[in-house]
């Protein structure tokens, strides 16, 4: 039996709006391992969402219609970016055609813009400090962002994911080139950057280091839960295009039988298994950076990607 | 020449493997500790035997696996130890860069490795699917010189010093594993074993500097001790 193209669509959103949080938990289950404490359970977060999401809605007395209405936006724009990538099956499906990789960071970025519209809104102090440092990274990270793309259409000539899959899968000597491994270290500091890990973003959240917690602090209750379920799925997005469009991109469905969607999710389990015990090891060998060392690992992802194009050119 | 036959696959894995060596010089060349020098050199040495191994696969030379053993063996794992232990007994983890910055002898490191392509390219004679890999090579092979020169001659600590030598033969060492793979054993062996001696005599050198002269700079050894 083969699945309808509509329903394998409707199976990538659903993937990504209901594993996002076993990956976030496994990754702070992981952490806590490595440090020899015992950690929350890695289902942790599905039971944060669930209280976060009967309690009681509080709205500052300051906030516009900005705060009511950011978190939805952030959310739908996290189920819309599943929709242009390759998640289960590495053909394109209905809509996938829509946007191409430029559309999607788009759209990323959409989400993170109506978070720091929200920030700034009730006129907090600490959603401020968290705008203004969101900002900050922002104007950071999104050049490194920019080349990688251009990076890898310049090794795919085309601007769809699905096509630069095919191409990693099927030459050897592509995957192997140097533009190809230079995008993967340049796409690897952005995911530490975006994903809110160290060395940029610190994992307790102190007022004073606090850059994404802090632009959501006035919020509570079902809107909280929607604006970290959203940041859950962001993760889960950037994991996936760094395994499925630039690392590993085996392991993915081509028929679309039932048993075949079973097998590449249990794939990207195993993909962002390894990808995550990555990420733990970055979290646990690197200290914090202070404030004004922010640019060198960027710097880093930006010379990387830079390095990339030029070795594509050249070769 | 293996070289002229070398196909796409092969040609992607050996560049890469160059150019992430040739890195990690420059991060050698903008690093302010010593350890970092030595992590730097020992993954080069790694990425230089991984490099002989798959010459070794793709070429059919049998005696090159042994290399690559040898390799990993002395250049990324005795060699690193014996320069930690130096590291360690000095009292110096971070060097002072008064000739030049790091950041300016990054700069100085591009232009030496742009001067080393355009030799190479002029050296080339190989026709189009060999050329790249023979210009990647031999332009790696002659920044990888440059840039140990260049660390040679502007560092004044004796274990970036000694680093810098590393790096200049690192640099000869993969050059002939992608262009003369068929360089006999002996020769490889006896180049590993040299270093192993550099690498014991500075080590002793240091020690003695340390107890008679207090530092192992050489911005502070310009007077004469009677």
């Amino acid at each position: 039996m083969i699945l309808s193209n509509v329903v394998l669509q409707i199976g990538q959103v659903l993937c990504v709006l209901l594993l996002a949080p076993l990956l976030q938990g496994f990754i702070l289950k992981a952490e806590e391992r490595v440090q020899r404490s015992r950690g929350p359970s890695i289902f942790q977060p599905y039971r944060d969402l669930w209280k976060l999401f009967h309690k009681q809605l509080v709205v500052p007395e300051s906030a516009s219609w900005i705060y009511l209405i950011a978190p939805i936006v952030a959310f739908t724009a996290m189920l819309i970016v599943p929709i242009l990538i390759p998640v289960l099956t590495d053909r394109p499906l209905p809509q996938s055609d829509m946007g191409d990789m430029l559309g999607g960071g788009m759209i990323l970025t959409l989400g993170s813009f109506a978070i720091i519209l929200a920030g700034l809104d009730s006129g907090n102090v600490y959603g401020g400090i968290g705008s203004s440092r969101a900002v900050m990274l922002a104007i950071l990270t999104e050049p490194t962002l920019i080349l990688v793309l251009v990076g890898i259409s310049l090794l795919a000539k085309a601007m769809l994911p699905f096509v630069v899959n095919h191409l990693l899968l099927s030459s050897a000597s592509t995957y192997w080139s140097p533009a190809h491994l230079f995008l993967i270290l340049a796409f690897f500091a952005l995911l530490l950057v975006e994903t809110d890990r160290l060395p940029i973003h610190s994992s307790t959240h102190l007022e004073i280091y606090m850059i994404d917690e802090a632009r959501i602090l006035e919020y509570s209750g079902p809107l909280l839960a929607l604006l970290k379920w959203a940041s859950m799925m962001k993760q889960f997005i950037l994991y996936t295009i760094f395994c499925n469009v630039f690392i590993l991109p085996w392991g993915m469905s081509q028929l679309g039988t039932p048993l075949g969607q079973l097998g590449s999710i249990g794939a990207l389990l195993l993909k962002f298994l390894l990808i995550a015990l990555a990420v733990v090891v970055v979290e646990t060998v690197q200290s914090r950076l202070r404030f004004y060392r922010y640019q060198e690992p960027l710097a880093a992802g930006f010379l990387f990607a830079v390095l990339a194009i030029v070795s594509s050119q050249l070769l | 020449m293996f070289l002229a036959h070398v196909n796409p696959l092969q040609a992607s894995i050996f560049s890469s493997l160059a150019i992430v060596s040739l890195l990690l010089t420059f991060v050698m060349l903008g690093s302010h500790w010593l350890r970092n020098y030595v992590y730097a050199f020992a993954a080069q040495s790694w990425l230089i035997a991984a490099l002989s191994a798959s010459v070794a696969y793709f070429g059919g030379y049998k005696e090159l696996y042994a290399i690559a053993a040898l390799t990993a063996l002395f250049r990324g794992l005795v060699l690193p130890f014996l320069l930690m232990g130096i590291v360690a007994k000095l009292n110096v983890k971070r060097e002072i860069h008064a000739i030049l910055q790091p950041s300016s002898s990054l700069v100085l490191g591009a232009f030496v490795v742009m001067f080393a392509f355009v030799i190479s390219n002029h050296m080339n004679r190989q026709p189009p699917p060999a050329a790249h890999v023979v210009v990647l090579a031999l332009t790696i092979m002659l920044s990888m010189k440059f840039l140990g020169f260049l660390m040679l001659s502007v560092r004044d600590e004796a274990v970036s010093q000694i680093l810098g030598l590393l790096v200049l033969e690192n640099g000869i060492f993969l050059g002939s594993q992608i262009l003369v793979p068929g360089m006999p054993l002996l020769i490889e062996i006896v180049i590993l074993f040299d270093l192993l001696i550099v690498v014991a005599c500075f080590g002793m050198l240091v020690r003695f500097l340390v107890v008679h002269a207090g530092t192992t700079s050489s911005r502070a050894l310009n007077r004469l001790v009677g």
